[in-house]
């Protein structure tokens, strides 16, 4: 669409509407049946045979209760009060390091740990949501063989009878393990003659870094300080979601842009410049977006660095063959010249090796390396094994194939490992659900959860951290490390020194004690038995990356990697992985399936996401099942219309598409895009660059959590440009709609004591999800299924709203937390009939479960629609399994069937923090009380606290010149305030009018 | 005698009335059996512990066995162990010289390390967030709630534990002398929901 776009917050269906007849929508009758039923979603709450055992208990006079008080006390723990232990969060692509927080010897709550450097204390919604896969009944629970129960000498018999005799053992891990993992794999490989280790991940960035190796002669990567950048450009890089350690890129990101009001005029916050082909969350965070085709990437790389060396056609030839604007391009060469040593490029870890020589060799120019990108040479992930060589290796017959935490009958690039499963004589999977490759496999070993296992983890050089355990084995699981160090003891020779170490803890354990003491002092026991408590204690080692010598760039291997433009067909397609389930080794975590996509909202499933062009132009609407083909292989997926993709190319996720791994597993819709890994390009196999798309048969409906972007030309979400804040910070109070001074009732007094407020800063929040899944974890927020959802019956505390405006095919995305907004004049306590909902002296509006008799009325008159209703009994099985009610919080209420809930602001939290400041006689510290969904924020963009102390951070930040609140006109005084997004796009001229600004006033 | 009719309407006199009258003692019983939620409830414990002559007699401090109570939400129930730690001398004999059955039901559990289950008492409704350590730094004594521990022979329910009860003493004024009157109107009682409901 080439017109100039509308000025103001026209929604994109508004837009369309206006441009296009109508948007093409088909919405299905709610009241037909679905494929979900009600049933289901009951059965996908419980082990399905504990619903009827308590049925009956329903009379009046409660049981008698005990109270067990035990032959002696656990050491440390008190009874209702939690304990932290420090750990690491080992199941996603990078380690993060965790505080896990145990109540009554059971972890309840993953929060991140402060001192590692990495995540500093901020999580991620995968990381959230650890503890309910710890305790998901539809774990494996016993070793199998075949379909049959056996026990764990049998297996061991079985296998190590196998070991000696096999002369082609493979053995095949995820990537990330950490130092005594690999020390053990690499004594089991020299001990069992004929074992070869493979590594299986089916998301990687092996083209990027196999180009690093060749540019760099090291294999170590390029960590990217985003807040020492004025520039940053990103390549198809979603790096503040799934492209390297995202809670640390969030942090650094939103740390270069912080404001002061105080300087208002000399105002300097980073530009982000996202040349993409979806709107990915980087994206919809990007001053500047540029839509453009993934095989255009390399030329742009190139033409970028032409142009930063002079030559400034490059620049325009390029965006005239790619049809991107000029000005923007050019604009952005200039920034990049004018911020040698301050801009920074990156590029997405999918896309071919010569564009990221080219992306070398353009940082190299702008004399990124040492100054905005620091290289550490150690890496969390293991190179990842050609999928061509353990192919041919199963071709030739395997004896003995073990698979160890990995999943390759689901994510094999190209698919068809089932087949090759065959050619092994014996299989043995390990891992913690029975997943494909264990339905596959002769013995299904069932693995520790993470929360129950010893182990270490390297994030990076000098970022050594520990794993412990935090309770005792919930079933009959063996941890796969000790699995191999079980095998590799059996097989040593007896004077080989492993077969003194009597289990893996000891190994981990020998390992930390024996390197972290200098030659010196090697043999002082106590001191090595402190350095380890310490190193247990904080987490693990943490020292300074060293900004020692980064390698240099090899310009004559830069040169030979840069050649011929890339050819593309048709439809070019994008395999990413979710950004909730990563590969599908999430899928089995409902909290993760009903967390909705930062971008399209989507949950329970996923479609081919394609510009609204590339729909119109096939004659579809979202939801028609269409056929996504890649080198002879296909993919049937429902549609998904993203406004912000670019023609002629198809996104779309891995994760779904699950055969077996339990109840969740099997609600979730979704396709498998493993088959269409790497078939034509093995290379970079997660970019097809020639792809077919055509129709599919038949619709099925993509369930969102949010079905309006529109703002109605509301003043929901404000924002502003960089000029706009430097000429005038209030520049908001133009576009609020302030209210009318009238008051119906009396208004609160809150002048003495405390009064408890939210404010979110909207330019530092990009929208990640962290909240959203904290606060699930932390307030027992129930999970309804894919169909409750789709009748609007979700039941987050706090979602976070996403809206469009501007250009329909380039749009300006706005994200927005949206929680309980606590008003002092609170229109749903008004129209209660019984009282359930009330004010608290100190600013909360509180929600009285117990007497809440479900009229809704307080839902109703909620202008900003937080409240949750409980319609089903989504929670009453999962509290009836012994296994599955461990989870729950035990310091919030898990609300039955017809009760209203919403945000608290953590109340507990906050009970807890009055009672242990008053029983000191002092006065709560600001920051001693966190929300969940502050706690989590990796761009600590919520601010909790008491309004009442002008000291306190909440108090300063509602002072700023930003703040505004959300339908303010209405006079409900909300205790949330925000504060407006400062954007950075390319300054105009005077007079000529920002197609985003001054919208309203 | 009487008409068919009317006999029939006897029958269906009696009927009804024998099963009101039914319906009604069983509604006598549910109100009067003695109830987990009602005060001079007093179950039957596993060992025959005397509070009168733990805490009345030998004078031992309350937090001494409850050791929780001024930090925690949970007052806390001893573990045996916490017993031992006088029991294991203090083992008084009855005439044939065997160690008493009571004190002998501790070292056996002690022995054999299982759990003593003991019938709760005091107990409020789930979904009431009780907090015993502010209660305690806030100057109220353990009776005030838990009645006159130190002459109970066997523990009971000194009173039924109902809000309105818990209003009656966060509502009052604190009184001159009190270390609430002391720290000023602010920071008396919490009267609103959420200080106990959440």
């Amino acid at each position: 669409m080439s017109q100039q776009p509308p000025k103001g917050y026209h929604s994109l269906e508004t837009m369309q509407r206006l441009q296009r007849s109508a948007l093409p929508t088909r919405d299905e009758d709610l009241s037909a049946p679905d494929a979900v039923t009600r049933r289901d979603v009951l059965k996908l709450m419980m082990g399905a045979s504990t619903a009827l055992a308590l049925g009956t208990t329903g009379c009046a006079r409660k049981p008698e209760r005990e109270i067990i008080s035990r032959a002696t006390g656990p050491e440390y723990q008190k009874p209702g009060k939690a304990l932290y232990y420090s750990s690491t969060y080992t199941d996603g692509p990078v380690p993060y390091g965790v505080m896990i927080k145990t109540v009554d010897g059971r972890p309840v709550k993953i929060e991140g740990n402060p001192d590692h450097p990495v995540n500093q204390g901020a999580s991620d919604a995968a990381m959230q949501a650890w503890v309910l896969s710890l305790y998901d009944p539809d774990r494996l629970r016993e070793p199998t063989e075949g379909t049959a129960p056996t026990t764990w000498e049998a297996a061991d018999d079985r296998i190590l009878a196998a070991l000696p005799q096999a002369s082609n053992v493979v053995l095949m891990t995820r990537a990330n393990l950490g130092p005594s993992e690999r020390a053990l794999v690499k004594r089991f490989t020299e001990v069992c003659s004929g074992a070869r280790h493979f590594v299986h991940e089916a998301v990687h960035d092996t083209p990027r870094r196999s180009a690093w190796n060749r540019l760099y002669g090291a294999d170590g990567e390029w960590l990217p300080r985003f807040d020492l950048a004025r520039v940053i450009v990103s390549l198809d890089s979603d790096f503040l979601a799934t492209d390297g350690a995202a809670l640390e890129n969030i942090r650094l990101f939103t740390r270069g842009r912080k404001l002061d009001d105080a300087h208002h005029g000399e105002a300097d916050i980073s530009r982000l410049y996202v040349a993409e082909s979806a709107m990915s969350l980087t994206g919809s965070n990007a001053d500047e977006r540029i839509c453009l085709k993934p095989s255009a990437m390399g030329a742009f790389a190139r033409a970028l660095l032409d142009a930063v060396r002079g030559r400034s056609e490059a620049i325009a030839e390029f965006a005239r063959v790619h049809r991107v604007d000029e000005k923007t391009l050019t604009a952005l060469t200039k920034d990049l010249r004018e911020n040698s040593q301050r801009s920074v490029v990156v590029a997405g870890p999918h896309l071919p090796q010569q564009v990221h020589a080219a992306v070398a060799l353009l940082n190299d120019e702008l004399q990124a390396p040492g100054h905005t990108l620091v290289w550490n040479p150690v890496r969390a992930a293991l190179p990842v094994s050609d999928p061509a060589e353990v192919e041919s290796v199963f071709e030739r017959g395997v004896d003995v194939a073990v698979f160890l935490g990995v999943n390759p009958v689901y994510d094999w690039p190209g698919g068809g490992f089932a087949a090759l499963l065959q050619k092994a004589a014996l299989s043995v999977g390990h891992g913690l659900y029975r997943d494909e490759t264990l339905a596959a496999c002769t013995l299904a070993l069932p693995s520790h959860h993470g929360l129950e296992s010893w182990n270490d983890a390297v994030a990076r050089a000098g970022v050594e951290s520990i794993c412990q355990p935090v309770i005792a084995p919930l079933f009959n699981s063996r941890q796969e490390a000790e699995s191999l160090l079980a095998w590799t003891r059996a097989l040593a020779p007896d004077s080989d020194p492993i077969r003194t170490c009597s289990d893996w803890h000891d190994y981990v354990r020998a390992r930390w004690q024996g390197e972290s003491t200098s030659e010196g002092e090697a043999g002082d026991r106590l001191t090595r038995r402190r350095t380890w408590q310490d190193c247990l204690r904080r987490g693990g080692r943490f020292e300074e990356l060293t900004a020692a010598s980064p390698p240099r760039l090899s310009h004559d291997a830069a040169q030979a990697l840069t050649p011929s433009p890339m050819e593309a067909g048709d439809y070019e397609l994008v395999i990413l992985p979710d950004p909730a389930l990563w590969d599908g080794r999430f899928a089995g975590n409902g909290w993760l399936q009903e967390l909705p996509d930062p971008v399209s909202k989507v949950v329970w499933d996923s479609g081919a996401i394609v510009s609204p062009h590339t729909a119109e132009g096939l004659g579809l609407v979202e939801g028609d099942m269409v056929v996504v083909e890649v080198g002879g292989r296909s993919v049937e997926l429902p549609l998904l219309m993203q406004p912000g993709a670019v023609d002629g190319v198809i996104s779309a996720y891995l994760g779904y598409g699950r055969m077996e791994g339990g109840v969740i597993v099997e609600q979730a819709q979704g396709a498998n895009l493993a088959p269409l890994l790497g078939r034509e390009n093995p290379s970079h196999p997660r970019l097809a660059l020639k792809a077919a798309l055509r129709r599919g048969s038949g619709h099925r409906k993509l369930v969102r959590t949010q079905k309006q972007f529109s703002m109605h030309d509301r003043p929901i979400v404000l924002d502003g440009t960089l000029q706009e804040y430097r000429h005038d910070a209030g520049f908001v109070e133009h576009k609020r709609h302030l209210p009318e001074p009238v008051q119906m009732y009396d208004p609160w007094d809150y002048s003495k004591g405390y009064k408890w407020a939210i404010a979110v800063d909207l330019g530092a929040c990009v929208g990640c999800n962290a909240c959203v899944a904290a606060c699930q974890a932390e307030n027992n927020i129930p999970i309804v299924g894919r169909d409750q959802v789709d009748r609007g019956r979700e039941m987050h505390w706090i979602r976070i709203d996403r809206y469009h405006a501007g250009d329909a095919d380039n749009p300006t995305v706005h994200h927005q937390p949206m929680l309980c907004q606590h008003c002092d004049n609170a229109p749903c306590e008004s129209v209660c009939p019984v009282n359930a909902t009330s004010h608290s002296p100190e600013g909360l509006n509180e929600m009285t479960y117990n007497r809440c008799v479900g009229t809704r009325y307080c839902s109703n008159n909620c202008p900003h629609k937080v409240r949750r209703f409980n319609f089903l009994r989504y929670q009453d099985a999962q509290l009836r399994d012994p296994v599955q009610e461990l989870v729950f919080n035990p310091q919030v209420t898990v609300r039955g069937v017809g009760v209203m809930e919403k945000c608290t602001f953590c109340v507990q939290r906050i009970n807890e923090g009055k009672f242990k400041a008053r029983n000191r006689d002092q006065q709560v510290a600001d920051g001693a009380i966190q929300t969940a969904c502050q706690q989590a924020c990796p761009a600590q963009a919520i601010a909790f606290g008491n309004v009442n102390d002008p000291d306190s951070a909440v108090a300063k930040m509602n002072a700023s010149k930003r703040t505004f609140f959300v339908l303010e006109e209405l006079n409900v005084k909300p205790n949330v305030a925000y504060l407006a997004r400062v954007r950075n796009p390319i300054p105009q001229r005077p007079g000529h009018d920002p197609s985003d600004g001054s919208r309203h006033g | 005698m009487f008409t068919r009719k009317f006999e029939r309407r006897i029958y269906i006199a009696v009927a009804v009335f024998l099963f009101s009258g039914a319906l009604g003692v069983s509604f006598g019983a549910y109100i009067l059996w003695p109830s987990r939620r009602e005060a001079d409830f007093q179950p039957r414990q596993p060992i025959a512990f005397s509070h009168k002559l733990h805490t009345g007699d030998l004078q031992i401090e309350c937090l001494y066995c409850h050791s929780q109570a001024d930090r925690s939400a949970h007052a806390s129930v001893p573990p045996v162990s916490t017993c031992m730690n006088c029991h294991a001398e203090v083992q008084p004999k009855d005439e044939q010289g065997n160690i008493r059955p009571e004190i002998a039901k501790i070292l056996r559990h002690w022995e054999s390390g299982t759990p003593i289950r003991w019938q709760k008492v005091n107990d409020v409704a789930d979904f009431v967030y009780f907090d015993h350590s502010r209660h305690i730094h806030a100057g109220v004594a353990c009776q005030e709630c838990h009645g006159p521990v130190e002459r109970m022979e066997h523990m009971y329910r000194a009173f039924g534990l109902k809000m309105s009860w818990c209003l009656d003493c966060h509502k009052r004024e604190p009184s001159e002398g009190e270390p609430a009157f002391a720290r000023g109107d602010a920071t008396r009682a919490p009267i609103h929901c959420s200080a106990c409901h959440r």
